[in-house]
């Protein structure tokens, strides 16, 4: 979410939230209050989930809701389902939730029958929610597609004249029929979509938000999973606006020491602040511990945050140990903190947003992405990482963080250093290469600056060693030709 | 219970109201216009008339002026509802016992309508 959307939101009149931030961030503060929504999804896309949710979190909220089911699952195994679920709470069904069965009198009675019932029920209960569940039902007893809209059209004044916010489920306008326009599709003020898209052996699901009258909100599709705490959703940060008032002005001459004494002096003192650099080097070239030498320098004003795809926390702690002797003590105290994703496979989306809310929540200053290529392996959608990437700096950058990414070159033994991440240096301001060299029968480590934001820099390419302490910079320099190698047996990152 | 006439163009919007006031207990006569409502005013004496603003043929400010010049029909309470807020229209139509709001909201309207009922204005 947005700082915007964190603070206000949730609380912004004439909102209805979902109860799932994400979703709530993705609709711009919530459903609009009174409206008719569809929510559309093939079978098991987590149609009554959501809507049950958004109940539940209605009733906590002090609201009542009205579940009334068609021709859809019966009420006990509904109810069974939904006890899997942190958000059920039996003790507001009846009093708070009720669920209604209106397939029978639906019918005998047709439409007409079934919007008195629902007039009538909703004015009962003092409904402030209606779920409809099962619209195909519905669709089935309308002789005409008119007298299908009118159905709808009536719903609607019904929603504005007894302040009730309506969901409609149905599975129809999924499948080889998606992005089909239905009538009913013209009447309401929200089209949400839920899909699952199989990718080769794995499914990711989203949703999309089609249609939503009133209001802006996030174009596109935003990542979604069924958790035991129900729907989780997470906006797509490309579609995430940055507030004007964090947009970067002017450079910011202020340096970050990267505590590497050589280093800094190379790049007048430290990196930029509130810039991203990217460190490229072979394995055991030394990235990650000049990630960890530069989250040592953290402080109370200046929190540090690491984020790792490979290195388990533990395995980085005892790295530390040996690398930057402060920052164990760091971590223990909770200046530093470290984010892990050990998953094979995951929302980028859900990561990135992660990192965003921890950066903002604890005003992180330094913030290390440790192997940064960790997000294009889990990702189904590698058409969007540069963009991505783009989205991802951009946020970074406005919250004012200082970033280290680090990123593998593919080619252990190159010549030369190819950019192999996806437009990503142009994304980073800074860029920093490490590599190893042979010389005189020894694997030794060299260092250089390709590029720094808006500075002049020291271009020398520098010698250095990984001792206790950290990273040593000497005044060597590679051999003429440039010929580099690798070892598995180099320690470091 | 009452004789109430419904007076609205818009659909859905007179279906509701009927529903909703039958449901009470009401009898409900709907019209779709102001002519139309001096006619089914013939039929039967309302005891309230809910009557839009803005319809065709007639519309509900010439419904208004024509019920207060007739005796059988200038003492029945009138309702008037319309989606402008009612600083903007009320110098154009004036003798009202009640303004509601579009869109309305049920509580808002069984008040409104029950205080009418027994004789108390809503400053029209």
């Amino acid at each position: 979410m947005t700082e915007t959307q964190q603070t206000v939101f949730a609380q912004e009149p004439g909102r209805l939230s979902s109860g799932v931030s994400g979703l709530d961030a993705v609709l711009l503060g919530g459903f609009v209050k009174n409206g008719l929504y569809i929510i559309q999804g093939a079978p098991g896309a987590g149609k009554t989930i959501l809507s049950n949710q958004i109940c539940y979190h209605h009733a906590a909220q002090g609201g009542r809701a009205l579940y009334v089911t068609l021709l859809s699952e019966q009420h006990e195994r509904l109810l069974s389902n939904l006890q899997l679920f942190s958000f059920f709470d039996a003790a507001r069904i009846a009093a708070e939730i009720s669920y209604v069965s209106a397939f029978q009198l639906l019918e005998r009675d047709g439409l007409a029958g079934l919007l008195t019932l629902l007039r009538r029920e909703i004015v009962a209960h003092r409904a402030g929610i209606l779920v409809l569940d099962g619209l195909v039902a519905a669709e089935a007893y309308a002789s005409t597609e008119l007298e299908l809209k009118k159905f709808v059209h009536e719903l609607q004044t019904l929603a504005l004249a007894a302040d009730c916010t309506m969901f409609l489920l149905t599975s129809s306008g999924v499948g080889i029929d998606a992005g089909a326009v239905r009538p009913e599709h013209t009447m309401v003020d929200g089209l949400i979509s839920l899909h699952d898209t199989e990718y080769g052996w794995r499914v990711e699901r989203d949703v999309l938000v089609r249609k939503f009258r009133g209001s802006d909100h996030l174009p596109g599709r935003h990542g979604l999973c069924i958790t035991a705490d129900g729907i989780m959703v997470w906006p797509r940060i490309e579609s995430l606006p940055i507030p004007a008032h964090r947009l970067p002005r002017e450079p910011d001459a202020k340096r970050l020491s990267t505590c590497v004494a050589g280093l800094d002096a190379m790049i007048g003192g430290g990196l930029p602040s509130a810039s991203t650099t990217l460190v490229m080097g072979p394995a055991g070239a030394g990235k990650t511990a000049l990630g960890l030498q530069f989250l040592a320098g953290s402080t109370e004003e200046q929190p540090g945050l690491m984020l790792g795809f490979y290195e388990t926390p533990e395995r980085l702690l005892a790295q530390a140990a040996g690398i930057a002797p402060k920052l164990p003590q760091l971590m223990q105290n909770g200046i530093v903190q470290v984010l892990w994703y050990g998953a094979a496979e995951g929302l980028i989306d859900r990561v990135a947003n992660d990192l965003l809310a921890t950066v903002r929540e604890r005003g992180v200053s330094r913030l290390v992405i440790d192997g940064l290529p960790g997000f294009e392996d889990i990702t189904v959608q590698p058409a969007r990482i540069p963009h991505f990437y783009k989205a991802l700096t951009d946020h970074l950058q406005a919250l004012g963080v200082t970033s280290l990414c680090t990123a593998e070159m593919r080619e252990l033994a190159a010549p030369v250093a190819a950019p192999p991440l996806n437009r990503l240096t142009t994304v980073a301001e800074n860029l920093l290469l490490l590599r190893h060299v042979e010389a005189q029968g020894q694997l030794r480590r060299l260092l250089s600056v390709v590029k720094l934001r808006d500075s002049a820099f020291d271009t020398r390419v520098r010698g250095f060693s990984i001792a206790r302490g950290g990273i040593v910079l000497d005044d060597t320099t590679g051999p003429a030709d440039g010929r580099t190698g690798s070892s598995d047996a180099a320690p470091g990152g | 219970m009452a004789t109430i006439l419904v007076v609205d163009d818009e659909f859905g919007i007179g279906e509701l109201l009927e529903a909703l006031l039958q449901d009470d207990g009401h009898r409900v006569m709907t019209a779709m216009n102001g002519r139309h409502a001096l006619e089914r005013m013939g039929e039967a004496r309302p005891d309230l008339v809910i009557s839009d603003l803005m319809m065709p043929v007639m519309d509900g400010a010439a419904l208004l002026r024509a019920m207060r010049e007739h005796a059988d029909t200038k003492d029945i309470p009138f309702m008037l509802m319309c989606a402008l807020p009612e600083r903007s229209i009320a110098d154009r139509v004036q003798g009202y016992n009640a303004f509601l709001r579009k869109p309305f909201k049920l509580a808002e309207l069984s008040s409104v309508i029950c205080d009418l009922l027994k004789g108390r204005s809503h400053d029209g």
